[in-house]
């Protein structure tokens, strides 16, 4: 409030009537408060969603549990992800599960056969929702050193949605964390699709 | 009663993409299944339509775990090729970082057998943590983290650091008290020793006939370590003497690598303290059209697994053929055997006592 107004605020013939005053000041202060006269129908569980979904966001953001699956080299770079140099534990990435039924992102890591795939489909529709994937090193992410190979498929993003890609040969364990970084931006709404 | 569960291709416990088909009665194993092929990419045929130094990396993807040693064994294939003889400096230089892989490619072992033994808060954490240790000191020498491709044709790509020695030697001192530790952990454990010892015996004869090589051969009591028996590079100068065991068990091939542990440790030592001064540059990548003087090459050496072997039909620019022996593949093979009338769950204590990397396998 400046000067002026405050002024304004306390001057006398005001004071007069202060009670048409207060009574304009309470009005106003309860329309805030008014109960809006349109009727909308919609389920609970809408309605919850709603009103928790910066929650539900946020655990999930803060909690992300990847999946031990490894196909090739870079699951050795995985490894040292949640070993104690790295330590993934740390950001909320809690030690990797042995089933994907208690996972939501999976990792991909290494070259993806065509005897592979049936499986890694598998895997990916027995994960609860909502999931994601992240296609990590060069080989999932386009087919890496292997992209002539006849037994070979040009990357995982032609059979699953990846979420995030991560470069190198294999990259490094430090290069996973601003992968799941990057992901959790991605959850938490911060960064958008790409188109690709 | 025959019960048959499927394990893989994607387990936990596999060490990679294995599928194996279990008959079982009751908790006994009656028959072990093995397919692979899951990591099957052609490697032998992509390398025919690359250059000479262009196929180093595709090598080092075959053993990911020790990636420097199929780097190694393929450059010495050209070498002998090309017959170029490797520089002295450059012999040793490879000899240390061949065994620094060796110790960090064992470590991982461990800890993933300690995992599978159930160990997996401690030595797993621990094993890993000391590998990172020499894999720093790894990248110290070589330049890169994981896939080095260092070596060149007769030498390699660099010259050590010159404060490597400095910086190595602590860490030997390091390891070596290390070692204990982790066997005072996994010995005085009674889980592990009854879940290793007597478990998997592959007996003198059935290791000769199945031609395992390695750990796996040596822990059941054949002296054969292809760094002696071969005498490649300079080992005999570092006093290397090859570790056997006698009981064949899964034990005695756990044994067997924590030896050769502080063997490695004790050949880098030797290595860095009598290496010579001198160059150890190789030639340069950009070979064009080299002189092929052996047009058939055979080449092997001791990797982590066991043997490695390259045969090489030499054409002048790329190899004409390329087949490779790999250990794991071969070792792999005893699994049906060796785990019969065990009980299933020491059916993936004996895998890791193998060591088999798929890659290499499915290759």
């Amino acid at each position: 409030m400046t000067d002026e107004e405050k002024n304004e605020y306390y001057s006398s013939d005001k004071f007069l009537n202060a009670k048409a005053e207060m009574d304009k000041l309470v009005a106003a202060s309860m329309k805030k408060y008014e109960v809006r006269q349109n009727v909308l129908f919609t389920k609970l569980s809408d309605v919850t969603k709603a009103m928790s979904s910066g929650l539900i966001n946020w655990s999930r953001i803060n909690s992300l549990w990847p999946m031990q699956f490894g196909l090739a080299c870079c699951a050795m770079e995985l490894l040292d992800f949640f070993t104690p140099r790295v330590d993934a534990e740390r950001k909320g990435y809690l030690l990797f599960r042995g089933t994907p039924r208690q996972c939501d992102v999976m990792i991909v890591a290494g070259w993806v056969t065509k005897a592979i795939i049936p499986e890694i489909k598998r895997m990916y529709e027995q994960m609860p929702d909502p999931k994601y994937v992240i296609a990590y090193g060069e080989c999932a992410t386009c087919g890496g050193p292997w992209w002539e190979s006849y037994n070979i498929i040009q990357g995982i993003d032609q059979v699953l949605p990846v979420d995030v890609f991560v470069a190198g040969c294999p990259p490094r364990p430090e290069n996973l964390f601003s992968a799941l970084m990057k992901l959790q931006d991605k959850i938490g709404g911060k960064v958008e699709d790409e188109p690709r | 009663m025959i019960t048959r569960i499927n394990v893989g291709p994607i387990h936990p416990g596999t060490h990679g993409v294995l599928r194996l088909l279990v008959d079982v009665d009751g908790d006994t194993i009656k028959r072990v299944e093995t397919h692979i092929g899951f990591l099957h990419r052609g490697v032998e045929k992509l390398v025919e339509t690359r250059m000479y130094m262009q196929s180093p990396p595709y090598m080092e993807k075959l053993d990911y775990i020790a990636p420097l040693a199929f780097d190694e064994l393929l450059v010495a294939a050209i070498e002998g090729a090309l017959g170029v003889e490797v520089k002295e400096r450059a012999q040793y230089i490879r000899v240390i970082q061949l065994e620094l892989q060796r110790i960090a490619s064992h470590l991982l072992w461990l800890g993933t057998l300690a995992n599978d033994v159930g160990q997996l808060a401690t030595v797993f954490m621990w094993a890993f943590s000391d590998r990172d240790k020499v894999m720093r000191l790894l990248e110290e020498s070589s330049g890169t983290r994981m896939f080095y491709v260092n070596q060149r044709i007769g030498g390699l790509i660099r010259d050590q650091p010159p404060d490597f020695k400095e910086h190595a030697l602590p860490l030997l001192d390091y390891l070596e008290k290390r070692i204990p530790e982790f066997e005072a952990t996994l010995e005085k454990n009674p889980i592990f020793t009854q879940r290793m010892k007597g478990i998997g015996v592959l007996g003198k004869e059935d290791a000769i006939n199945f031609g395992v090589t390695g750990p796996v051969l040596r822990g059941s009591g054949i002296n054969y370590d292809t760094r002696s028996n071969q005498d490649y590079y300079v080992y005999k100068k570092l006093n290397f003497a090859p570790q056997i065991q006698y009981r064949g068990d899964s034990y005695s091939r756990y044994k067997v690598r924590m030896l050769e542990l502080r063997e490695s440790i004790k050949v880098v030592r030797n290595a860095l303290n009598k290496m010579p001064e001198g160059d150890a540059l190789g030639l340069p990548v950009r070979l064009i059209n080299p002189a092929v003087k052996n047009r058939i090459v055979r080449v092997s050496r001791e990797t982590p697994r066991g043997e490695g072997m390259m045969y090489m039909v030499a054409d002048p620019q790329r190899p004409y053929r390329l087949s490779i022996r790999s250990p794991s593949f071969v070792n792999l093979s005893v699994l049906d055997h060796i785990s019969r009338e065990h009980r299933f769950a020491d059916l993936f204590a004996i895998l890791a006592s193998l060591d088999p990397v798929m890659a290499d396998v499915d290759r």
